[in-house]
């Protein structure tokens, strides 16, 4: 994604409330300040459930 | 972002305390905080039998992971639903955890003892399912507890349904159910467990955290029945308010139970409980609300039985009776 360098800009530019989901590269969480590369593959888990 | 204890790089923000750990210190910060909350409000000892409900979703499978290594004597308890693949996912998350850690797994199967599962429940009494899912959780948690002595039943709920489940009783002005709300729900009839929520202290996103890095195998899906509840959309607007203003949610459900509660604890008069006639389990009715849905339920599906019988009867009389085809 183009011109985005952080976890918390990722999560900006998806438009997703950085307390509704865990960000996960590989076996570590990332957070807001965390820097990712275009390469990065990145796994956004939503954290919210009920019923 | 540095882990405060350690200064190492961190996993997990916990912004509504102004901190954030690495992977270990964020797993022994948050054994710490589900202990305190189990010692702090009395909810068990390590002699005591505890009864975990399991879902096989993060929560509670968390909760039991807690409980395994804080010592305590943790047992699951599964309730098969029967939403189709959902439930069946569900179940074998829950007995590969359990096989895992050598940990006791008692699993009720609702479609095997009631006929149908709880969307068929619903269906068959005018409910919708998560009543009947609801109703059904409430009963059997408490029977097996109680049946099989179990000193105290402990479910998942996490701050954030707590806060939810507040924020929706506060709209509806739901006394009793304010009332009720709190993290040790002690015994008011022999035929009643004590309740507890030892993770009443613990964000959604903490619980979340938790699982990945201990690399426990949850269901990600959501029960089909879920989408669109009110629960999500309570649960929405309360982390809109967390984003900006970190601790709403903590503030809430913690001044509601040390500044709130206690004045509504004597503007409410104590429910006179007996015991159901069909069962035995605690009720303010001669038959439980269980006992009436099931039954219900069980002479629906006899009169289909009849009905569907006495359909094939023709059949059956014209090829027994020699008249069939030659």
């Amino acid at each position: 994604m183009e011109g985005v360098r952080t976890v918390g800009e990722l999560l900006d530019r998806l438009q997703l409330n950085p307390e509704t989901v865990l960000v996960v590269r590989g076996t570590e969480l990332l957070t807001r300040d965390a820097r990712v590369a275009d390469e990065d593959e990145i796994e956004i888990r939503p954290v919210v459930s009920g019923g | 972002m540095r882990c405060t204890k350690c200064k190492g790089t961190a996993q997990v923000e916990v912004r509504r305390h102004h901190t954030a750990f690495c992977g270990p210190h964020f797993l022994e910060w948050f054994e710490a905080q589900v202990d305190r909350a189990v010692r702090r409000e009395r909810m068990f000892t390590p002699q005591d039998r505890v009864l975990v409900a399991v879902s096989g979703g993060k929560d509670s499978l968390v909760l039991w992971d807690v409980l395994l290594r804080l010592g305590y004597q943790a047992t699951g308890l599964h309730l098969n639903l029967g939403i189709g693949g959902y439930s069946q996912e569900s179940q074998e998350k829950c007995e590969a955890f359990a096989r895992d850690r050598g940990a006791e797994l008692l699993v009720v199967d609702i479609p095997a003892e009631y006929g149908v599962g709880v969307e068929g429940l619903a269906q068959l009494t005018g409910r919708v399912a998560c009543s009947a899912c609801g109703l059904s959780k409430r009963y059997l948690f408490n029977r097996v507890a109680v049946d099989r002595g179990f000193d105290v039943v402990a479910t998942a709920h996490n701050l954030d349904d707590e806060a939810a489940v507040l924020l929706g009783n506060l709209i509806a002005g739901n006394v009793d159910a304010l009332v009720r709300q709190t993290p040790v729900l002690e015994s008011t009839h022999p035929g009643l467990a004590r309740k507890v929520k030892p993770l009443y202290r613990i964000a959604e996103r903490e619980t979340a955290a938790y699982a990945v890095l201990r690399g426990i195998d949850y269901v990600l899906d959501e029960c089909p029945n879920s989408a669109g509840a009110r629960s999500l959309l309570l649960k929405e607007a309360l982390n809109l308010l967390e984003r900006d203003a970190p601790g709403t949610k903590q503030s809430l459900y913690w001044n509601f139970l040390e500044k709130v509660r206690p004045l509504l604890r004597t503007a409410s008069e104590p429910v006179a409980l007996r015991s159901c006639v069909h069962c035995g389990q605690p009720t303010t009715a001669e038959v439980c609300a269980f006992c009436r849905m099931t039954e219900r339920v069980a002479r629906k599906l006899q009169s289909r039985v009849a009905v569907s019988a006495a359909r094939r009867e023709p059949v059956a009389a014209s090829s027994g009776g020699g008249g069939g085809p030659a």
